[in-house]
């Protein structure tokens, strides 16, 4: 499993890919969250809490949320380029069982998601404490619990570039993948979501896990609204973290079932 | 102990057989060259080799074993198929990406790029690679693991002549070395300069196999000119020999030399203008066994 890990960390570090991704992430980190705070979202229109009260940092950091179509679109591109640009054949010939290659993926993906949740979670906490310092406003969060609300927006990235990877190797076609991934980050879930019912299920789905390991509770909350109904529990944080996980094994899983068995011809 | 063995091998793709009970050894210490018209199977049945393709039954072993059964499987199998490089990878990275893999050193990528010409453009990405560097990347690829069996599909696709030339003395060196070379090619000129035995396939089919000399050998023909063709055609079909009228007056007749030719015009008192030896070639053998102008 070595050599494997050792060649997915060198093809990972051999473009310019991974260093323009960190880029992504501190732009969407550092950036989003300092114009976020720097702006005020009591001067959006319309009007949300400022950053002054608990809702408008929950609110500003709950917009990382939606920037995890990056680390699954990257995750993605693990398995998908490889059978664009044919280099799978090459992978099968020096890595015969199939799971290795996907499991070395599964692990090298694991650790760059990481690497980009802390560069966003870590250039979004230095935009948010800078933007109040300059502002002269105290967060209504304390520092601790804002930290480990970004620790868990980072888990949440490493969560999605993982489920990107299984997605990937499940469609195979780079172009398919992303639309699928994509689709269903932005949109696919809330169209589920309006099937009668369906509604039960969110805290298992994708959305639903990330909100909870995030604690971003914007859509669970509209559900609610929207029904007038009980409000939707979220799984605990760990829980959210482990059904996303699931989701990644579920989609590696059953690709090795059939497409990654396939001919290679 | 490397010999590659073909036994009953068959691939169907739903009611496509593409390879069909196909038979065949390929030893160490020989460069084999694997013949077929297009589509003939000749990539199915190599793919089978190493498990890119799945066999519907029958079984390929190399050195005893499956591909997948060997411990360091590219210390035992190189192989090159279509080019296969991230094109924004350079030359060195490729290399090194799967030098890791196999778990061998970085000096060996060093190595390889020396041997195959290739250490000026290391740095250059593979997307920017003429057919001829590609394919040279392609051997420096399958040369990582220094394995003793080659299988080289096409890699003569894309060198000019003098690359030709550069690719038949490493697969000549590398057969002295006592490795199988298993390739497949369409340029028949340039493999007969290299072959020691071929394996000629059609529609998945074995159609011969063997020492490329022997069956040079039977293939020989004597080309005949006569005012009385189509009578000494008719006289050698009689004596059960294969005769072919390749124009009003000229015969091509095989399993007989051209003094037994002369001497049955003779006995018969038929006329012969011209009597020669024609020159045996890979292209006239492939013609021969595929009866097929289509070669690849």
């Amino acid at each position: 499993m070595k050599p494997l890990l050792h060649a997915e960390f060198r093809r990972l570090l051999a473009t310019r890919l991974w260093p323009t991704t960190l880029l992504v992430a501190a732009l969407l980190g550092g950036g989003l969250v300092g114009v976020l705070a720097f702006a005020g979202p009591e001067n959006f229109q319309p009007p949300m809490p400022g950053v002054h009260t608990e809702a408008g940092v929950r609110t500003v950091l709950g917009f990382l949320g939606f920037t995890s179509f990056v680390p699954a679109a990257i995750g993605t591109l693990a398995v998908t380029s490889e059978y664009r640009h044919r280099t799978i054949d090459c992978t099968f010939l020096f890595a015969p069982d199939r799971w290795r290659v996907l499991a070395a993926k599964l692990v090298t993906y694991g650790v760059a998601g990481m690497v980009y949740g802390l560069v966003l979670s870590a250039t979004a906490a230095v935009a948010l404490f800078g933007a109040a310092a300059a502002r002269g406003v105290r967060l209504g969060l304390p520092a601790g619990t804002v930290i480990e609300l970004l620790a868990r927006v980072g888990v949440a990235m490493a969560a999605y570039t993982v489920l990107g990877v299984g997605m990937g190797a499940l469609i195979r076609h780079q172009i398919a993948a992303l639309c699928v991934v994509i689709g269903y980050l932005y949109g696919g879930e809330l169209l589920l979501l309006m099937i009668p019912g369906v509604r039960e299920l969110y805290p298992w789905l994708p959305g639903g896990a990330t909100a909870a390991l995030t604690d971003f509770t914007a859509v669970a909350d509209a559900l609610a609204e929207q029904q007038s109904s009980s409000p939707v529990h979220l799984l605990p944080p760990l829980a959210g973290a482990l059904v996303m996980l699931g989701y990644a094994v579920l989609a590696s899983t059953a690709a090795m079932v059939k497409p990654m068995r396939r001919d290679v011809a | 102990m490397s010999d590659i063995e073909v036994r009953n091998l068959t691939k169907t793709y739903g009611t496509v057989t593409a390879v069909d009970d196909l038979s065949f050894a390929v030893r160490p210490g020989t460069v084999t060259a694997f013949l077929g018209p297009n589509g003939a199977g000749k990539t199915t049945t190599m793919r089978m080799m190493i498990e890119h393709v799945v066999p519907t039954s029958g079984s390929v072993t190399i050195g005893g074993r499956r591909y997948r059964e060997i411990p360091h499987p590219t210390t035992m199998v190189g192989a090159v198929f279509d080019s296969s490089f991230h094109p924004r990878h350079s030359a060195r990275d490729h290399l090194r990406i799967y030098a890791a893999m196999g778990g061998y050193p970085d000096r060996r990528v060093e190595e390889l790029l020396d041997l195959l010409g290739l250490a000026e453009s290391a740095r250059r990405r593979t997307g920017g690679f003429s057919t001829g560097m590609r394919q040279r990347l392609n051997l420096a690829t399958a040369l990582l693991g220094d394995p003793r069996v080659l299988l080289l599909d096409e890699p003569g696709n894309g060198l000019d002549p003098e690359g030709m030339a550069w690719l038949r003395s490493l697969l000549r060196d590398l057969a002295a070395d006592g490795r199988v070379v298993l390739v497949s090619s369409h340029a028949l000129s340039e493999v007969q300069q290299v072959a020691d035995e071929v394996v000629v396939i059609r529609k998945g089919r074995l159609l011969a196999a063997g020492p490329l000399r022997e069956l040079l050998g039977t293939a020989r023909a004597v080309l005949v000119r006569s005012p009385d063709a189509a009578e000494l055609g008719r006289l050698l079909r009689r004596s059960t020999h294969p005769v072919e009228a390749t124009g009003p007056q000229d015969l091509r007749v095989r399993g007989l030399d051209p003094a037994q030719v002369g001497d049955l015009a003779a006995a018969h008192g038929l006329r012969v203008h011209g009597l020669a030896s024609e020159h045996s070639s890979l292209e006239q053998l492939f013609l021969d066994l595929t009866g097929d102008r289509t070669c690849a």
